[in-house]
C-alpha cells in the first residue's frame, strides 16, 4: 500500500507538470496585448499596452516565458493577482478558508444527507417516498444554482431580514479590525476561529451568514449522491445474498445497514470524493450571490479578468486536489471492500 | 441531533437579526468596484482614488459641486492673479502651506514635505499610471521615460519645477497651463505624504541624484501600495481587498471633525443581495447601475439622487481601418462585399451614419430620458461648454448623402461591415443596433452586423484600427475641455489617433486652447472646435452618463459633483439623522 501512495505522489508531479504546461498553453493563445490589456481599467491606460507587453516580457516565446514562470514558483513567487490586488500566494490563503468554511459546513451535509436519501429511496421503491425524493432530487440537481441561491435570498434575507449575506456582520468585522490583540485569526474561519478565541458570538455570527449557503450547496449537490445510493441499494437489495437473508427471515434493518448499504456504498464513495474535491475550488454561483469571496469567486473572476497568475496557480491547486481525493478514494475502496485490499 | 440542531438555528437567528442595520455613527457602502492602488502616484481609477482622497489630503479641493471653482485644503488659499497666487503670466504657482496639521503617525506637515510629495509622484511615473499630467504641466513632457529608459536630465528638471520658499510652495511651468489647479484638486498630483514616512516605507529617498532608481515600479510593488498616513479626516483601519475596507476617524484632525466614526466600503457584485441590503438597511449606499434604477427609485426609506457625470460615450468613424485579417469590413472593398478601409474618410458616410441616429428615440427607449445628450464631445458641465448643431435623425437627408458617397458608388454597390461595440454594455449595444438598422434601412444593399467583443479585446482592437466604427466613452481626467476635446479631436488624441481623424486647424487650436490663459480667449478656440464637430462629422455622440446616488434617506450631506461617478463617497460630509 505504501508502494502505491508513493507511485501516485511521483505521478501527481507528472501531472502538474502537465496542467501547467495544458493552461500555460492555453493562455498564450491570446495576443501579448490581450494579456497586456489586463493590466488595463481605463481607456486612458490603453495607451501604454505596448509598453505593459515590453515590461513584462509578454512578446518573448513560449518556453521562455514558462521556464520564467517556473522559475519564479520555485522561488516561491506565484505572481501579482490584479483581481485579489496583491500577491496570489498571500491572496490564496485569505480566500481558501472561506472556501473550506463552507464546505467544511456543507460536504459532510451533503454525503450524510444524500446516503440518508438514497438508501431511503432505494429501500422504498417506488412509493410516494421514493417518488417525492426523486422529484425533489431532479429539481435540486436542474436548477441552476444561481437561481435557487437568489429564491433564498430573496426568501430569507429579503422578506424576513434572516441570515444576511456576506461572511461576518459589520458589527463583528469591526471589532475584530479594533482588536488584532484579542482575537488571532488562527485558521481565518471566523466560525472555528471564534471557538478557538472563546467568541461564541463571533462562531454564532459566521454560522448564521453560512446557513444560506450551505442550504444552497448541500440542496443542489445531494441531488446527485441520492440518485447512485438509490441506484446501488436497488442493485444490492436484488442479489442473491440479499434475497437469501430474507428468505432466512433475517432484519430487514440488519440486511440494509449491515449488508447491502456497504456494498452500495462503493460508487457513493467515488461520487462523494469528486464532489468534495470539485466544492475545494468552490461554487461560484454560491459564494457570488451571498457575497462570500472565496476560491470559487476567485477563479470566476480571474478568468473573466484573465488574471495569468491566478488562473495558473488555482489550476495547479485544482489537480493537487483531484488526486489526492482520487488517491484517498482508492484507499477508502481498499478498506471497504476486502476484495480490492486483495487484489 | 435535534436537541442541538434547533438552539443552534435559533442562536443564528438572534446572532443575524441582532446585528443587522447600521449604526448612526457607521456608513456602509456596497458597491463592485476594486482598489487598485492605495499608492497616489499610482492610482489611476475613481475607486482608488475614493480610498485615497478620504485618506491623504490635497493642497485645495473642488468647491461644492463646482468644476472651476475651488477651496483651500492644505494651502491657506487657493492661488488667483488677483491674490498673486499665480504670477508670471500663469507660470508660476505659489501655495501657502497650512500649519498646525499632523499627518495620522502624528507628525507634523511641512512646506517641504508638500514639495517632497509632488516630486515624488512625478519621479515615481508607473507606466499607464496618471503623472503625465503633472509632468506635462510641470516639466512640458508626459512621460519620464523614452525606450523604457529615463529621459535624461528628466529628474534634475523636476526637481527644479518644485520649490520650497519659507512657508510656501511654488510651482514653475514651463508654460501656463490652465487646468492645473483642477488636477492638483484631485489625487493624481496635489495628495501630501509625510516625507519621513515616506522615505522610511521605501520611496524616493530625497536624492534626486537616486531618482531613477525610484521610477516605475512594477505593478503591484508600489511602495505604498496597501499603506497609508495621511493628513486627511479618516484613516485606513483595515484593507481587505475585494472584500472590505474599513475607515476610522482620525481624531487628531486639524479641520471640522465628521460626524461618522466609522466607513465601511463592502465589495458586492451582485445586485440583487445589494438592493436587499439596502432595503434593510444594511447598506446605507450601493452601487445603482441604471438599468436597475426603477427597482430602488419608489422603495422606501430609500432617496435616489441623479448626477450627470463628465463622461462622453461616442460612435467614432475610423478614417483608415486595418485591412488585415480584418472580419469587420469584408472584402475590404467597394463591392457590394464589404467596404474600402477608407470608407468613412468620405464626409457623405459619416454625415449618412449620424442623419441615421434617432438620439430622441435613443433617449427614450434606452435611457428613458435620463440621460444627456451631447453635441459635442465636450461633455455638459465642462468649462466652455456649448451646444453645437446637431445632424437631425432624417433618413431623406442620409439616403441623399449616402447617394453622394464615393461618387455614387456606394449607393450602387451597397456594402458589408460590422459594427462593434463591447460585451455587457447595454446601452452601446442599442446604439448600435439602431444604427445599423437605420442604415440598413436606406438600401436593401446595405448590411451591417452589430457584434460584441471583450472589453479588454475591445481596447486592444480598436488600437489596431480594426473597427470601422467603435463604440467607447471617456471620463474626466481633470474637468477642463482639453481633457475631452484633445482625446476626440486631436490627431495625436487618445481616441481621434485611432480615428486616423487629421484636421490641422482643429490640431492648432487644440495647442492653443491647452496653454491660453486668458477666459475669453480659451472661450472663442473652445468654441471654434465645438463647431468643428459638427462640420467634420468625425463620429457620433451618443450619451453623456447620468449616475445615481441610492441612499438611505436618513443619511445627509452628499454633495454631487460631475467629476465623482458612483464609486465615490465623501465620508467626512456624511451624516446620518
Amino acid at each position: 500500500m505504501t508502494s502505491y501512495i508513493l507511485r501516485r505522489l511521483i505521478f501527481l508531479v507528472f501531472v502538474l507538470f502537465g496542467v501547467s504546461v495544458l493552461i500555460f498553453g492555453l493562455l498564450m493563445t491570446f495576443s501579448p496585448e490581450r494579456r497586456a490589456a489586463a493590466y488595463v481599467t481605463t481607456p486612458q491606460q490603453a495607451e501604454n499596452i505596448p509598453k505593459l507587453v515590453e515590461q513584462y516580457g509578454l512578446n518573448k516565446p513560449f518556453h521562455v516565458q514558462y521556464v520564467r514562470w517556473v522559475k519564479e514558483v520555485a522561488e516561491g513567487n506565484l505572481g501579482w493577482s490584479l483581481v485579489a490586488a496583491r500577491p496570489v500566494a498571500e491572496a490564496f490563503w485569505n480566500y481558501f478558508p472561506t472556501t473550506l468554511e463552507l464546505n467544511l459546513f456543507a460536504s459532510p451535509l451533503v454525503i450524510i444527507v444524500g446516503i440518508w436519501l438514497g438508501t431511503l429511496s432505494g429501500v422504498n421503491r417506488d412509493t410516494w417516498l421514493d417518488h417525492t425524493t426523486r422529484i425533489g432530487a431532479i429539481i435540486g440537481w436542474s436548477l441552476p444554482t444561481f437561481l435557487f441561491a437568489l429564491v433564498l435570498l430573496m426568501v430569507f434575507y429579503g422578506y424576513f431580514d434572516l441570515f444576511q449575506p456576506g461572511i461576518i456582520s459589520d458589527k463583528i468585522s469591526l471589532w475584530v479590525a479594533n482588536n488584532p490583540d484579542e482575537f488571532t485569526r488562527y485558521t481565518g474561519m471566523y466560525s472555528v476561529d471564534g471557538i478557538l478565541n472563546g467568541r461564541l458570538d463571533v462562531t454564532l455570527n459566521a454560522i448564521s451568514h453560512l446557513v444560506l449557503p450551505v442550504l444552497t450547496q448541500v440542496i443542489v449537490v445531494v441531488a446527485l449522491l441520492m440518485r447512485v445510493m438509490r441506484s446501488g441499494m436497488i442493485e444490492e437489495m436484488n442479489k442473491d445474498y440479499v434475497i437469501t437473508a430474507q428468505a432466512k427471515g433475517a432484519d430487514s434493518k440488519t440486511i440494509y445497514n449491515k449488508h447491502a448499504k456497504r456494498n452500495a456504498m462503493i460508487p457513493v464513495i467515488t461520487v462523494a470524493g469528486q464532489l468534495v474535491a470539485l466544492s475545494m475550488e468552490g461554487s461560484i454561483a454560491v459564494e457570488v450571490v451571498f457575497g462570500r469571496q472565496g476560491m470559487g469567486w476567485w477563479l470566476a473572476e480571474s478568468a473573466t479578468q484573465l488574471d495569468m497568475p491566478v488562473l495558473m496557480s488555482v489550476c495547479m491547486f485544482i489537480g493537487v486536489v483531484f488526486v489526492l481525493s482520487n488517491l484517498i478514494i482508492d484507499i477508502m475502496y481498499a478498506y471497504i471492500d476486502p476484495r480490492i485490499r486483495l487484489q | 441531533m435535534r436537541k442541538i440542531l434547533l438552539p443552534l438555528i435559533a442562536l443564528c437567528l438572534m446572532a443575524t437579526t441582532a446585528l443587522a442595520a447600521t449604526s448612526k455613527d457607521t456608513f456602509v457602502f456596497e458597491s463592485y468596484g476594486t482598489v487598485r492602488s492605495l499608492d497616489p502616484a499610482c492610482a489611476y481609477d475613481v475607486v482608488s482614488h475614493q480610498r485615497i482622497m478620504n485618506i491623504y489630503e490635497s493642497l485645495i479641493f473642488f468647491d461644492g459641486s463646482a468644476t472651476d471653482k475651488f477651496v483651500p485644503v492644505l494651502a491657506t488659499e487657493v492661488p488667483t492673479m488677483e491674490n498673486g497666487g499665480i504670477s508670471d503670466g500663469g507660470r508660476t504657482y505659489t501655495f501657502k502651506i497650512r500649519k498646525g496639521v499632523k499627518f495620522h503617525d502624528g507628525s507634523e506637515l511641512t512646506p517641504e514635505d508638500v514639495a517632497y510629495s509632488i516630486k515624488r509622484h512625478m519621479i515615481c511615473d508607473q507606466e499607464g499610471g496618471p503623472m503625465w499630467m503633472m509632468l506635462e504641466a510641470l516639466v512640458g513632457v508626459s512621460t519620464t521615460r523614452e525606450n523604457n529608459k529615463p529621459i535624461p536630465g528628466i529628474f534634475e528638471k523636476i526637481d527644479k519645477a518644485v520649490e520650497v520658499k519659507g512657508d510656501t510652495v511654488v510651482l514653475h511651468l514651463p508654460k501656463p497651463f490652465p487646468p492645473l489647479l483642477a488636477v492638483m484638486a484631485y489625487s493624481y498630483g496635489g495628495v501630501v505624504m509625510d516625507k519621513e514616512w515616506s522615505i522610511a516605507n521605501g520611496c524616493w529617498d530625497g536624492d534626486i541624484r537616486n531618482a531613477a532608481k525610484f521610477n516605475n515600479p512594477a505593478f503591484g510593488a508600489e511602495p505604498l501600495h496597501k499603506i497609508a498616513n495621511g493628513t486627511g479626516p479618516f484613516r485606513m483601519l483595515k484593507w481587505e481587498p475585494s472584500k472590505e475596507f474599513i475607515f476610522e476617524r482620525f481624531d487628531g484632525y486639524w479641520g471640522e471633525k465628521p460626524a461618522l466614526k466609522t466607513g465601511i466600503a463592502r465589495y458586492n457584485k451582485e445586485w440583487s443581495s445589494r438592493k436587499l441590503a439596502l432595503q434593510n438597511g444594511d447598506a446605507d449606499r450601493v452601487m445603482l447601475d441604471t438599468q436597475y434604477l426603477e427597482e430602488v427609485e419608489h422603495m422606501d426609506g430609500v432617496t435616489v439622487t441623479s448626477v450627470p457625470q463628465l463622461s462622453v460615450s461616442g460612435a467614432l468613424f475610423c478614417q483608415n481601418i486595418n485591412p488585415v485579417g480584418n472580419p469587420s469590413i469584408g472584402s475590404g472593398k467597394l463591392d457590394g462585399e464589404g467596404i474600402p478601409t477608407d470608407f468613412f474618410s468620405d464626409i457623405h458616410v459619416r454625415r449618412a451614419f449620424l442623419h441615421c441616429f434617432d438620439s430622441k428615440m435613443y433617449a427614450e427607449d434606452v435611457w428613458s430620458n435620463k440621460v444627456i445628450m451631447p453635441s459635442s464631445p465636450n461633455a455638459k458641465g465642462l468649462p466652455y461648454q456649448i451646444d453645437v448643431p446637431t445632424y437631425e435623425f432624417d433618413m431623406e437627408k442620409a439616403a441623399a448623402e449616402m447617394k453622394q458617397a464615393f461618387g455614387g458608388k456606394v449607393w450602387d454597390k451597397g456594402f458589408k461591415m460590422v459594427i462593434t461595440h463591447n460585451t455587457g454594455n447595454a446601452q452601446r449595444e442599442a446604439a448600435a443596433h439602431m444604427l445599423a438598422e437605420n442604415v440598413m434601412s436606406l438600401n436593401p444593399k446595405f448590411e451591417i452586423e452589430v457584434r460584441n467583443v471583450d472589453w479588454k479585446d475591445y481596447t486592444v482592437a480598436y488600437r489596431k484600427f480594426m473597427y470601422p466604427i467603435f463604440i467607447i466613452g471617456w471620463g474626466a481626467d481633470f474637468p477642463d475641455p482639453d481633457n475631452f476635446l484633445f482625446t476626440f479631436m486631436g490627431s495625436k488624441g487618445v481616441y481621434g489617433k485611432y480615428m486616423a481623424y487629421k484636421n490641422e486647424e482643429c490640431d492648432r487650436l487644440l495647442k492653443e486652447g491647452r496653454f491660453e490663459i486668458d477666459p475669453a480667449k480659451r472661450q472663442k478656440i473652445y468654441e471654434r472646435i465645438q463647431n468643428m464637430w459638427y462640420e467634420d462629422a468625425p463620429g457620433c455622440m451618443i450619451y453623456q452618463k447620468i449616475d445615481n446616488f441610492a441612499y438611505r434617506s436618513n443619511v445627509k450631506g452628499f454633495v454631487p459633483h460631475p467629476m465623482f461617478d458612483q464609486e465615490w463617497e465623501n465620508l467626512s460630509r456624511i451624516h446620518k439623522d
